[in-house]
């Protein structure tokens, strides 16, 4: 019984930086039909940032909100200079590749700049460790699934009572409709980048505490954001928040009773016939072929 | 030009023979076998991405499986390098067809993804299943090549390697200019045309994702003999990525870029060595240079450069061609071409497109369905050619049933059809696109394809002469040699005509083919459509210009909200009431008079 309880509370931490990796694919996704292969990256960025910053003695939330306004950025170039280029050809290949160049080069940046092991980023969140029907966790890994939930309620909101949201919305349905409509397509898509990456930024930030934070923590997290997403449905903010948590607790129990390695394998497996049942995803809306 | 081809590959030839000979050392030789595994994977790879369109993002967890069977092969069960290649082969085959099925349904993003996550797999399944592949220690002492016993000696092995990528290279290059070629190319820019075409793009995919394993499950057989030690961590994300830079560095799509692209890949690392930490950074950015710098690659580009400077080619002779009246004309007595649609319902949600919709297309008549916008016409098109599925109601050709058949399947028993929107191959040429429209005729086969015999030359000379005489037809010869998407509108229409003509069909769907066009360009429609039915094919024409359907229709039907309300000749129906208020709402007195009584 404890060992469920503790596998079910672990599993919503490390699923709730899934939910919100995925949160920001389907941003993305919705904005311009193409998404960053890099966003593990950016995730990467924020933690990696906070702990340099930390290290450089700045305060603790100061550095950690520089981390993630780096991260915000960092999306922002991204969008306008490796994925803009390319998303007028029908064929993904052009975005996809260049995101994935760049997210080569941030990787051997950080390697460079932060040496090649983990450290732990220090936080009051894991000072001590809470006792819930004899589980134990830190407050920090039941912080991460309640934000992500936020975040998740927030966007509708800001979708339902915002210009810009409403304008997200406009943008997502129909790119030229939008721009007849007077929306600067460009700017809401940069926009929606940056609110991704942001988003991104602060799971690293969110993760960096409970797990080490290296260089190459980046590309599994953010690929297991993406078959979350696919998962969930990317049109659904959320199915993918759903998925997430469900997603990080299914890994934590294949990773209790059977290995790391049979976590990945079933995990991606999972994602492949899900994909193959469900092409939309669990939760996404059917987009009608039209001829 | 014709004798490009030819001598690129007796240089090619001479390259693989020259360099064993001039190797100074062992390791240089290592390295230049290295390259020829690349390069087998390469060029493998070159039919996914580069013909078929899909991109693998997954080619070194194929790559494992090759390594780990062969691997595995030798060293339990004693096979041969032979034996342990056609394992291989089989066993990445097999995972190759598994990895085409999501294709059905997803592509782009989505498939790139499906193959990650299939690499990611491969490698904890090489890590987690440790009686059979080591696990992280991986499989150590494989034995040195053999064929039969007798060992190979490193030349040998050489020779083994460079003979294979040779043959593959030249056997893909015989596809490439065949009619799988041809095929996988359209239904990379067109899925819905290639379809209506008769074409099976399923089977297209399927074909370009095995080819692409069973190189690379070759090319993992020779890494595993060549390295004689493999473990999971040689099969990670990054080597998929430079598997994928390779073809597109080289130039994807053509025919030795690929093997360009593995040379420079394969010793580029070797040359950024010296950069120590800077090596992964840089290889990055090369990445991205190319991706900005250079998009078609090396002999892409080459090819674009070379085709801007020289003259342009000349414009076909139409005695080259075969005229349309040897080559789509019916036999009279198979004139009874007839479709009969069946009180047909297709319903969007809850909105009726179609409700108990029939229609009969008589052999050899000049058929016009008109109606308001939003009438349901289109609905009718798609759902006879069998892009939709029809909630009740059922349509036969000449007696033979077309509901529930997929649309390739339909298009193949001899009903063809254009699109309101043309959905040409945009890049691909005009003859190109008509021959593409021919492929439901040709009968030869994948290995009449590789090996170019007698009987492949002689359909695709016919097929090249058919489409010549079809451009003549609708008056396109000179544009034979244009990329179809530089086309003006009103050509481009025609080119579609003469696609959908390509395919000697019996009955032929024309959707609203005059939208768009000039006054002028209408006229020549007419005297076309006049002609191809004079062919025999009957035609089932769905338009709004009214001056067309008078001057061409034999028979007419009138749809409104889904409904047939008048179906007559086209002067009855000039005057049917029902028709006239659909268009041009209620005459005036029996407004008055509904009004009144209300």
């Amino acid at each position: 019984m404890t060992t469920t309880i503790q596998y079910i509370l672990s599993g919503l931490a490390i699923g709730g930086i899934y939910a919100l990796v995925a949160l920001g694919f389907h941003i993305m996704w919705s904005a311009a039909r193409a998404v960053n292969f890099a966003h593990g990256d950016t995730l990467m960025l924020g933690a990696v940032l906070a702990v340099v910053g930390v290290d450089a003695e700045i305060p603790l939330p100061i550095a950690c909100l520089l981390g993630i306004i780096a991260g915000a950025v960092f999306g922002v170039l991204l969008e306008r200079f490796a994925i803009r280029p390319f998303t007028a050809t029908s064929n993904s290949i052009g975005w996809m590749l260049t995101t994935i160049a760049v997210g080569v080069m941030i990787e051997s940046l950080a390697t460079l700049q932060f040496g090649g092991f983990s450290r732990p980023l220090a936080s009051p969140g894991v000072k001590s460790a809470v006792h819930i029907l004899g589980a134990g966790v830190y407050p920090q890994e039941l912080a991460i699934p309640v934000f992500a939930l936020l975040v998740m309620f927030g966007l509708k909101l800001m979708q339902r009572h915002t210009l810009v949201g409403r304008a997200m919305q406009a943008v997502a349905h129909d790119k030229r409709a939008a721009a007849l409509m007077g929306i600067n397509v460009n700017r809401i898509v940069a926009f929606s980048f940056a609110l991704a990456s942001l988003l991104g930024a602060a799971a690293g930030v969110l993760v960096a505490p409970v797990i080490q934070v290296s260089a190459s923590m980046g590309a599994l997290l953010g690929l297991k954001g993406f078959a979350v997403a696919i998962i969930g449905g990317i049109t659904s903010a959320p199915g993918v928040v759903i998925s997430g948590l469900c997603f990080g607790i299914m890994e934590k129990f294949v990773e209790g009773y059977i290995s790391t390695a049979a976590r990945e394998i079933i995990g991606f497996s999972v994602m492949i016939l899900v994909l193959l049942a469900f092409p939309h995803g669990l939760f996404g809306k059917r987009e009608v072929l039209k001829v | 030009m014709r004798y490009l081809a030819p001598v690129c590959f007796f240089i090619f030839a001479a390259i693989l023979v020259a360099v064993p000979l001039t190797a100074g050392n062992e390791y240089e030789l290592r390295l230049f076998m290295l390259f020829l595994i690349y390069g087998i994977i390469a060029v493998g790879l070159n039919v996914l991405v580069g013909l078929a369109g899909l991109v693998s993002l997954g080619q070194a967890g194929l790559f494992a499986l090759g390594s780990y069977s062969g691997a595995i092969l030798s060293t339990r069960l004693g096979f041969d390098i032979v034996g342990s290649c056609i394992g291989a082969a089989i066993i990445s085959g097999l995972f190759g067809v598994l990895l085409a099925y999501p294709t059905v349904r997803v592509r782009g993003v989505y498939l790139a993804v499906v193959t990650i996550a299939f690499g990611i797999i491969v490698e904890n399944v090489a890590i987690e299943w440790q009686s059979l592949t080591g696990g992280t220690t991986g499989l150590s002492s494989i034995p040195k090549p053999n064929i039969l016993g007798i060992r190979l000696s490193g030349f040998a092995f050489y020779g083994v390697l460079a003979v294979t990528l040779f043959v593959f290279t030249l056997l893909i290059h015989n596809l490439k200019i065949s009619r799988f070629g041809r095929t996988m190319l359209a239904v990379a820019q067109s899925e819905t045309a290639s379809r209506a075409l008769g074409i099976n793009s399923t089977g297209l995919r399927t074909l370009a994702f095995v080819i692409s394993a069973v190189t690379a499950g070759i090319a993992g057989t020779f890494y595993s003999f060549l390295n004689s030690y493999i473990s999971p961590d040689i099969f990670t994300f990054s080597d998929s990525v430079r598997f994928l830079l390779m073809v597109i560095l080289g130039g994807a799509g053509s025919t030795f870029g690929p093997v360009i692209g593995a040379y420079l890949l394969t010793y580029l690392p070797e040359y950024l060595q010296q950069f120590q930490l800077w090596q992964k950074f840089a290889y990055g950015a090369l990445l991205l240079v190319v991706m900005f710098a250079l998009p078609r690659g090396i002999v892409g580009t080459l090819q674009w450069a070379f085709n801007r400077l020289r003259p342009p080619a000349p414009a076909l002779a139409a005695t080259e061609g075969l005229p349309v009246e040897t080559t789509l004309r019916h036999e009279k007595k198979m004139l009874a071409a007839e479709l009969v649609a069946t009180a047909l319902t297709v319903r969007f949600g809850g909105l009726s497109a179609l409700s108990n919709a029939s229609l009969r297309v008589k052999g050899g008549e000049i058929h016009a369905l008109i109606g308001p916008n939003g009438a349901g016409k289109s609905t009718f098109v798609n759902t006879i050619s069998g892009f939709y599925r029809p909630d009740e109601g059922r349509c036969e050709l000449d007696g033979v049933e077309l509901t529930g058949r997929r649309s390739l399947d339909i298009a193949r028993l001899g009903l063809a059809r254009t699109f309101q929107n043309t959905e040409l191959f945009g890049e691909m040429s005009v003859l190109e696109n008509v021959m593409a429209g021919y492929d439901q005729r040709l009968t030869y086969g994948l290995t009449q394809a590789l090996l170019r015999t007698p009987k492949m030359r002689r359909e695709e000379r016919e097929c090249r002469q058919t489409a010549i005489g079809l451009l003549a037809f609708v008056g396109l010869s000179q544009y034979a040699n244009e990329e179809a998407r530089f086309l003006p509108f009103g050509l481009q229409r025609r080119l579609e005509i003469a696609r959908a003509l390509a395919g000697r069909p019996r009955l032929l769907l024309l959707d609203e083919p005059a939208a768009g066009l000039t006054t002028q360009e209408i006229d020549d429609l007419e005297a076309m459509v006049r002609r191809i039915a004079a062919l025999g094919v009957s035609i089932l024409l769905i338009e709004h210009h009214v001056d067309l359907i008078m001057a061409l229709a034999d028979h007419v039907t009138v749809l409104d909200y889904g409904q047939v309300i008048a179906s007559d000749n086209p002067t009855a129906i000039q005057d049917d009431p029902r028709v006239i208020e659909a268009y041009f709402g209620a005459p005036l007195d029996r407004a008055a008079a509904v009004g009144a009584g209300a």
